[in-house]
């Protein structure tokens, strides 16, 4: 019993870690441009997909893990650029219309260059471990170790460094920001080089036990979503939380109950925190927090 | 949108010829709908056959989720999933209870209605985002629930769902099936139409240009939305019914994004708020999927799937980059640059509100609930705190009715913050506002208004994407009746332009009259100051609050407020104003209250407010002396 319960919790986990990063992406757009951008998990699929094809093409595999992972990040900064700034007035209604334009072509741009079925990349190396009854695949610590560097670094670098602390800056008082002479052009390029970078790198982690599918995106992003709304969109530890639970309670879903009502569990949570405490899980819910 | 403007009194024309001049754009498109729809079977091949018989099925869904985004400014991602909920629940109805086609149809609409009711009533109090994702996990729910349940057939779904019959005649071909949906889409466009410029519809369009105001004039926001929310999703329903007749097999491929993002794009491309856009999105949409179908594994060979997917992405994004209206924005400019189409020549619409400088113009109407004298609002013990800041503290007065009551102040004295606990846009820390003997503080405020208070803004909050008539037309909100339902039925034609007649009137009597026509937003700023107070009067209000009328008004502009200010407390009407010009408040009010820091200093008849020695060290300096001499000096000047 335990060890089943024990099993779960390590595969919710890991998949909470997948969560974690795009809802870390998410809100990093989101507070400095107030766009949810919907295309946050194709970023993930793109970086599957195109890092399993530059492999089975003969790219050794970190070396093709690093390609999709940048050119990933080039994408999300070319999105920026060329169709999110082009907009002069970005209300809730035209950035919801237009990242999803983006996430129906990228997905249509998958569906053509790599067809239909889900790819995955090969499993990283390492070797699955036994604790007391309960494996945990190696896989499973490179999904994990995922976010403990790359979501802890870009928590670190908001809190720590003179640029994240600028994107702070931007997200709480834009105007203010540019007085003192941050460029509010540069913050949103730069949120969405993070959005595109952790996206890619919760995809590639992914893709070995869970794979890629040029679908799949919409799904995965949504989960972020979730993450983020209990993270009240504004604090990136809140959602961190957010996400691991929510990839432990999809694991309990699907152990205990059924395995095709998984998905079902994220919806139902995201509906009822949005009922009960639509600023999510953070105390204070004015005051924008990383 | 078209709005008939002309007030043309109602009884110089028959009702026939009304109903033409108010529906005559409606009734000719109809008619063009209508009639190639009789026609297309003829001329058709059977491909286009089938496109056209989708496009007209998707027109249904499109068109609702058209009312949500262009009245109740939000979009629902999951459009397919109450297209899913109708087509479902119409084919179990169907296949496993051999209902009648039409009992079948109905449940089908109205399940879905009942689950966009249950997901509504919590989810539209959100604003933003919240209600699009919300809504894509809703579809995703709906699609896993399909999935998973036996009553749906998993992932079979449901089949052998025989076609319909009418009056003995089997409908089993594409050219019967057009006929048989068009009726209905036609009905279902009408009531669409009427509902955009039914009193319903024009409060959603002022609510989004301005919530605040729209409430403040009695406009329950929540409440409609839902409406709007509920009916978009029956419409999605409808659909559905019909395309489970159409294709005799409902699967959750109904449930899917990708039929939710087709729907949503038929709207775009047919631009937000036009009803007529939607159907024509949905045309384009079906010719455009049809087309990448065949187009890309030309151009790509052995792409398979949802390849129509690229042209959808990249409308999506052209259209919101280039052509944010959609067609019904192309359409209008084109119309506008053609030579017979552009600017109608110009009509003597208020010719009867026409006014010389010289007449004394007739006094807007006002109720009085109350005897002059008597206690129309008591506030006591009003406190509100932020965090550690106490904004206004502890304070009580009462106004007694038919009387003009002065709020002054320092600034930052806490006169708004007040103002805004009274008319409902703040709740109080503690204390409460007494209006007509109901307790109104801490609950929205259309309810306020809706006994009969009504405001205006020191930010000014003017419903721009209509005319100033439509603004003064907005403050009738509570003075008339007709819901949603009327709204779509189009039965309140003869309300509109009594109210309209209403508005006229009351822009004549702050001498506004030649602005009328003019939008809203090209005004200048003291007149638009003269059309909020007119816009708050327009509601016939018991009391009246105004947040510093005077500011950005001419000194001309000042003496017709005041005039007409004191004509209307003759009237019985009470005003309570926030004004920083002193003089024009002493010589104005009954009574005089002063703020300082939140703290009530002094309340009482202007003679002995001006001479409290707390309100002069509160309100003109430190220094005794030399505030008495500011405040001769003041006088003087007034």
């Amino acid at each position: 019993m335990l060890t089943d319960f024990l099993q779960l919790t390590v595969a919710g986990l890991s998949q909470g870690s997948v969560y974690a990063l795009l809802a870390v992406g998410l809100i990093a757009v989101y507070t400095v441009r107030h766009v949810i951008n919907i295309a946050q998990g194709e970023f993930a699929m793109l970086a599957g997909l195109g890092s399993a094809w530059l492999v089975a093409a003969g790219m050794p595999l970190f070396l093709g893990v690093l390609v999709a992972i940048l050119t990933v990040t080039l994408v999300a900064i070319a999105m920026e650029r060329l169709i999110i700034a082009r907009v002069k007035k970005l209300t809730p209604l035209t950035s919801i219309i237009l990242t999803l334009g983006v996430s129906t072509l990228l997905q249509a741009i998958m569906l053509l260059a790599w067809g239909p079925e889900a790819k995955g990349v090969p499993l990283f190396p390492g070797t699955n471990i036994l604790i007391g009854g309960v494996s945990i695949r190696s896989q499973e610590f490179w999904m994990i170790g995922a976010l403990v560097v790359v979501g802890g670094g870009i928590v670190l670098f908001y809190e720590k460094s003179r640029w994240g602390k600028a994107l702070r800056a931007c997200a709480e008082q834009p105007v203010a920001a540019r007085i003192v002479g941050i460029s509010p052009v540069a913050a949103s390029v730069l949120a969405f080089a993070i959005a595109g970078f952790v996206g890619a790198v919760a995809g590639v982690v992914a893709s070995p036990i869970y794979l890629s599918l040029w679908s799949g995106g919409v799904l995965l992003g949504l989960k972020g979503f979730v993450a983020a709304v209990l993270g009240g969109f504004v604090s990136f530890r809140a959602a961190i939380v957010g996400a691991l639970l929510l990839g432990m309670i999809e694991a309990y879903v699907a152990g205990y109950v059924a395995s095709g009502l998984r998905d079902g569990a994220a919806f139902l949570i995201l509906i009822l925190v949005l009922v009960v405490r639509p600023q999510g899980l953070v105390l204070k819910p004015t005051a924008v927090r990383v | 949108m078209t709005h008939a403007t002309t007030p043309v009194p109602a009884g110089m024309r028959s009702p026939g010829a009304r109903f033409w001049m108010n529906n005559k754009s409606m009734l000719i498109g109809c008619g063009v709908l209508v009639v190639l729809m009789i026609v297309v079977p003829f001329t058709a091949s059977s491909s286009v056959m089938n496109i056209v018989v989708f496009a007209m099925i998707f027109a249904l869904p499109a068109i609702g989720l058209n009312l949500l985004m262009g009245l109740a400014g939000q979009v629902s991602l999951g459009q397919a999933a109450f297209f899913a909920i109708g087509a479902y629940t119409h084919a179990i109805l169907l296949t496993k209870l051999d209902l009648p086609g039409p009992v079948a149809a109905t449940i089908g609409v109205l399940a879905a209605m009942l689950v966009a009711l249950l997901v509504g009533l919590p989810l539209m109090r959100l604003r933003g985002h919240y209600l699009a994702l919300a809504t894509l996990g809703l579809g995703f729910i709906v699609m896993i629930g399909v999935r998973e349940w036996d009553v749906t057939g998993r992932t079979t779904g449901i089949y052998g769902i025989s076609r319909p019959t009418v009056f003995g005649i089997p409908i089993d071909n594409n050219g019967f099936f057009l006929w048989f949906v068009t009726p209905f889409v036609v009905i279902g466009l009408i009531l669409a139409l009427n509902l955009t410029r039914s009193r319903a519809g024009r409060a959603l369009s002022a609510v989004n240009d301005s919530e605040l105001a729209a409430e403040s004039l009695g406009v329950n926001t929540y409440a409609l939305r839902l409406k709007v929310f509920v009916l978009s999703a029956g419409f999605a329903g409808l659909g559905g019914v019909f395309y489970a007749y159409q294709v005799a097999i409902v699967s959750p491929s109904t449930s899917e994004f990708h039929l939710s993002v087709s729907i949503l794009l038929m709207v775009v491309i047919g631009g937000l708020g036009s009803v007529w856009g939607a159907v024509a999105g949905a045309f384009l949409v079906q010719f455009l999927g049809e087309g990448m179908r065949d187009i890309i594994p030309a151009i790509f060979p052995g792409a398979t799937g949802e390849v129509q997917l690229l042209g959808y992405g990249i409308v999506l994004i052209l259209v919101i980059l280039l052509l944010p209206g959609g067609l019904f924005q192309a359409a209008t400019t084109l119309w506008q640059k053609l030579p017979f189409g552009g600017k109608r020549p110009p009509v003597d619409a208020h010719a009867h509100a026409a006014e010389d400088d010289t007449t004394i113009p007739q006094l807007p109407a006002v109720s009085t609930p109350v005897a002059a004298g008597e206690p129309i609002l008591v506030i006591s013990g009003l406190t509100k705190r932020y965090g550690g800041v106490v904004a206004v503290n502890d304070v009580s007065l009462s106004v007694p009715a038919g009387s003009i009551l002065g709020l002054i102040g320092p600034n930052g004295a806490g006169k708004t913050t007040c103002f805004n606990m009274i008319s409902g846009a703040l709740t109080p820390t503690s204390g409460t506002v007494t209006f007509l003997g109901q307790v109104i503080s801490g609950r929205k405020p259309h309810v306020a208004a809706a006994h009969g208070l009504t405001r205006t803004f020191q930010n000014l909050q003017v419903f721009t994407s209509t005319d100033v008539v439509g603004n003064v037309y907005m403050g009738r909100y509570r003075k008339g009746s007709a819901g949603v339902l009327r709204g779509m039925l189009g039965l309140q034609s003869s309300e509109q332009s009594a109210h309209r007649a209403a508005s006229y009137e009351i822009l004549a009597s702050m001498r506004l009259t030649d602005a009328a026509d003019d939008s809203a937003s090209d005004l200048s700023f003291g007149k638009q100051r003269i059309m909020e107070v007119c816009r708050a009067l327009a509601a016939e209000p018991a009391l009246l609050l105004l947040d510093e009328p005077m500011a950005g008004l001419s000194g001309a502009e000042r003496d017709v407020m005041a005039e007409l200010l004191r004509r209307l407390r003759a009237a019985g009407l009470t005003i309570v104003l926030v004004e920083h010009d002193v003089a024009q408040v002493m010589s104005l009010a009954d009574h005089v209250a002063v703020l300082d820091d939140g703290v009530l200093i002094a309340h009482g008849d202007p003679e002995s407010v001006r001479n409290d020695p707390a309100v002069v060290v509160a309100y003109l300096g430190t220094d005794l002396d030399e505030a008495e001499a500011e405040l001769i000096e003041l006088e003087e000047h007034a």
